[in-house]
């Protein structure tokens, strides 16, 4: 390397020092009460993994509906025209979910970040948004964490959470009549916790455990389990399982002839999208809470009727999640009129809300969960099946002041 | 006694020889490579560039197994793993400095890693690689099933990043690359002094031939455990600083796929080149985050057709094929000037 070389190289790099120096300095000041004169939604989720149909793409489609609507509701009396989606695949990774949470707030300019799948990344995420004092609405991550030990002013979990599932299944299956219970569970954290929320909720309706089994994680065989819980002659046997080890529970339930013997299987956490992977003859009969169904009613179905023109396909639950999630995020922003996250937070907290994805919807105060009514679901049997996606049928709807945990129980302080 | 020939090992050899470069050359290279680790977060967002040089000390220190003792470990994410959850476990209970918690989290890694060697280094090739992956799945359902320690799948949150008081440091991503730059530039020094000391030339033999290493007289499964502890306290600092880099310590950090994932590294690089590492981690870390933006939805697809050019079109790795190529044109010149010039002998004997 010659001296002028060096020199260049020298000059370039105290360019490159210079920039930096003048980039460093933090937000500009002007455009009035939006950073940058814009709003920036950012979506960071699952693009490309196992949770990429429940949520993925089409939930940053569903969330450019919310912007679509905002705009045509409010038209010339916005208070911020330009509206900015975004989307950030985080590849199930909570490293890059904890970076990307990061970019976005300091260098995107993301006023909110939507969605993010696997629990460890929505509370890495959540802690982003603490530090920066930004928005996390979160959609996909269950973990009762969220709004509870780890909850924080700016996180807000929108569409449901594990008590949810558990407490809706075990209280109301009970309450329907399957009062003896046998209850299957993977041996980490979340089962254990979904199995002690599942005790609760079917002890509080009046039935009864008779045992509870744990299982290894992931796992294949199932068979041992089943017929351990299906000697003691339940009404009803409880499963934990999800995702892969789900399916696998139902098809060896469905070969072990419990069901000829009266046995009801429940299901802890399913979505819509496990239940069209496997068929629907597969899980037909099956017991599970959900948080919104596409056909329960004219409007839920109205708005899954223009997502299937835009996507294609019908929406989960975690879509119309992320729609509601966005729309009521620019809800607040028109009425505090700035991106300004404390205005924002002033806004959308005790807000009262009914809108596709929220019934009965209240944003607590106390720990940001948003509690609304929720559904008992019974899967088709394949007679039953209308049209494409038409798989569930709502037994009971749960009214929202029973979904979810009493504030007074949630272990947050903000 | 026979007389000990020196010989050239001919450059065409699948292993190259350890250290064939011109001193001169290392010395430009070296400069190269500190102004690239000093600049790399003006041009790189400095989080990412922090996880590029944690994870090419990772994929320097298996490399020393790998490529220097011929140990292919599948378990690695054991120590990066259970460095980072004792890092971050220190940090948070304690609030020491950050670098004091990251030599605790390197330390237990080369605890942990003893007994892992001294049972594994027992077997060669593909049964020390399942043996190792053993291991570490062990490590991974501790992880997992201790979630009052760990956090389970939730992962560890909120590990804070002590520095002295320096509040820019604890704060600033950019302030805080630079100090813990330092602790990981160390640990690739470190490496590449146990590689160019004797006992690498052991480790080197013993992977060329352990036989005839046992043969003479070296003690060659102490040699393996003593190179796999070292590897797994130098994959423990890497693991400590990406612990405190993030904040947080997830599960993914002992999952099987991590330990493939710093092979893939390693391979990308070049085995046996110890700084293609930083290459393959750099190339790596750079294509998930800058794919995790694009919008594009087939991320492993990318990640995986990368990997296959870079093994068919070069077999030696990225900074293996360089450097190979190097030697090969050195060899011709310096043949073809001893061909042209009238007096054959040589400068060095």
């Amino acid at each position: 390397m010659n001296s002028k070389q060096i020199r260049a190289g020298a000059a370039a790099m105290t360019g490159v020092l210079l920039l930096g120096a003048c980039g460093g300095g933090g937000p500009g000041g002007s455009g009035g009460d939006f950073t940058d004169g814009k709003l920036v939604l950012a979506i960071l989720n699952d693009q490309s993994g196992i949770y990429k149909d429940a949520s993925g793409p089409n939930s940053v489609k569903a969330v450019r509906m919310a912007v679509a609507d905002y705009k045509e509701k409010y038209g010339d009396k916005a208070v911020v025209d330009d509206i900015e989606v975004t989307s950030t695949d985080h590849q199930n990774k909570p490293d890059i979910a904890n970076t990307k949470a990061k970019e976005l707030y300091e260098r995107g300019g993301a006023d909110v970040i939507l969605d993010v799948p696997t629990s460890s990344a929505a509370l890495a995420v959540a802690n982003q948004a603490k530090s920066h004092k930004k928005l996390f609405l979160d959609v996909s991550a269950a973990t009762t964490e969220l709004t509870g030990g780890q909850c924080n002013k700016y996180t807000f979990q929108w569409a449901y959470n594990t008590y949810m599932l558990a407490n809706g299944t075990g209280t109301t299956v009970t309450q329907n009549g399957d009062k003896k219970w046998h209850i299957i569970y993977p041996d980490y954290q979340f089962g254990q916790d979904m199995a002690k929320s599942f005790t609760e909720a079917i002890k509080g309706a009046g039935g009864t455990v008779q045992g509870t089994i744990p299982t290894p994680f992931p796992n294949d065989n199932f068979a041992t389990f089943l017929t351990k819980a299906g000697s003691t002659n339940p009404d009803v046997i409880g499963t934990m399982q999800a995702g892969g080890d789900l399916i696998n529970v139902v098809k060896q339930f469905n070969e072990s002839g419990l069901k000829d013997k009266g046995i009801n299987l429940a299901v802890g956490l399913m979505l819509i999208t496990d239940i069209h992977s496997l068929g629907v003859d597969q899980f037909a009969g099956t017991m599970f809470t959900d948080a919104w169904y596409w056909n329960m009613d004219a409007e839920s179905r109205g708005w899954a009727d223009r997502f299937r023109d835009e996507t294609g396909t019908r929406p989960t639950f975690e879509h119309a999640g992320n729609y509601s999630a966005a729309l009521q995020y620019l809800e607040a922003v028109q009425e505090a009129g700035t991106d300004d996250a404390d205005a924002v937070v002033g806004k959308l907290e005790n807000k009262k809300i009914n809108d596709v994805f929220l019934r009965n919807g209240e944003v607590r105060a106390k720990d940001h969960l948003v509690v609304h009514d929720a559904y008992l679901a019974r899967v088709r049997e394949p007679s039953e099946v209308k049209e494409p996606w038409d798989y569930e049928e709502i037994v009971t709807t749960i009214p929202a002041a029973k979904a979810f945990p009493p504030a007074e129980a949630s272990a947050c302080s903000m | 006694m026979t007389q000990s020939t020196v010989t050239q090992a001919p450059v065409t050899e699948a292993h190259p020889p350890v250290a064939a470069t011109d001193p001169r050359l290392r010395w430009v290279l070296l400069a190269a490579g500190l102004v690239a680790a000093l600049a790399l977060p003006w041009f790189v967002y400095p989080p990412v560039a922090m996880d590029i040089v944690a994870m090419a000390l990772f994929a320097i220190a298996l490399d020393i197994l790998l490529g220097y003792t011929g140990l292919l470990s599948f378990g690695h994410a054991a120590f990066w793993g259970s460095s980072a959850y004792v890092t971050g476990l220190i940090a948070t209970h304690y609030g020491v400095p950050f670098p004091v918690a990251v030599i605790g989290g390197a330390l237990f890694a080369m605890v942990l890693a003893l007994p892992a060697g001294y049972l594994s280094v027992r077997r060669s090739g593909i049964y020390f690689a399942m043996v190792t992956l053993a291991f570490a799945q062990m490590v991974y359902f501790v992880g997992y099933r201790w979630s009052d320690l760990t956090g389970g799948e939730n992962g560890l949150q909120g590990v804070p990043r002590q520095f002295f008081g320096i509040d820019l440091v604890e704060t600033d991503s950019f302030y805080f690359y630079y100090a813990a730059l330092p602790i990981l530039l160390l640990g690739m020094w470190a490496a590449w002094r146990i590689v160019h000391s004797p006992f690498g030339r052991v480790l080197v033999s013993i992977r060329d031939n352990s036989q005839r290493a046992r043969a003479l007289g070296y003690e060659v499964d102490r040699y393996k455990v003593v190179a796999f502890v070292l590897s797994a306290g130098l994959t423990g600092l890497a693991g400590g600083v990406f612990a405190i880099n993030h904040g947080f310590v997830a599960l993914t950090e002992l999952h099987w796929s991590t330990s493939g994932e710093v092979v893939l590294m390693t391979v990308l690089g070049g085995i046996g080149t110890l700084w293609g590492g930083i290459l393959g981690a750099f190339l790596a870390v750079m294509l998930a985050d800058y794919l995790a933006s694009s919008g594009f939805d087939g991320i492993d697809l990318v990640t995986g057709s990368v990997f296959v050019l870079v093994v068919l079109l070069f077999r030696r790795g990225l900074w293996g094929t360089v450097r190979h190529q190097w030697l090969v044109w050195q060899q011709r010149r310096r043949s073809r000037r001893a061909s042209a010039s009238a007096d054959p002998t040589r400068r060095e004997p």
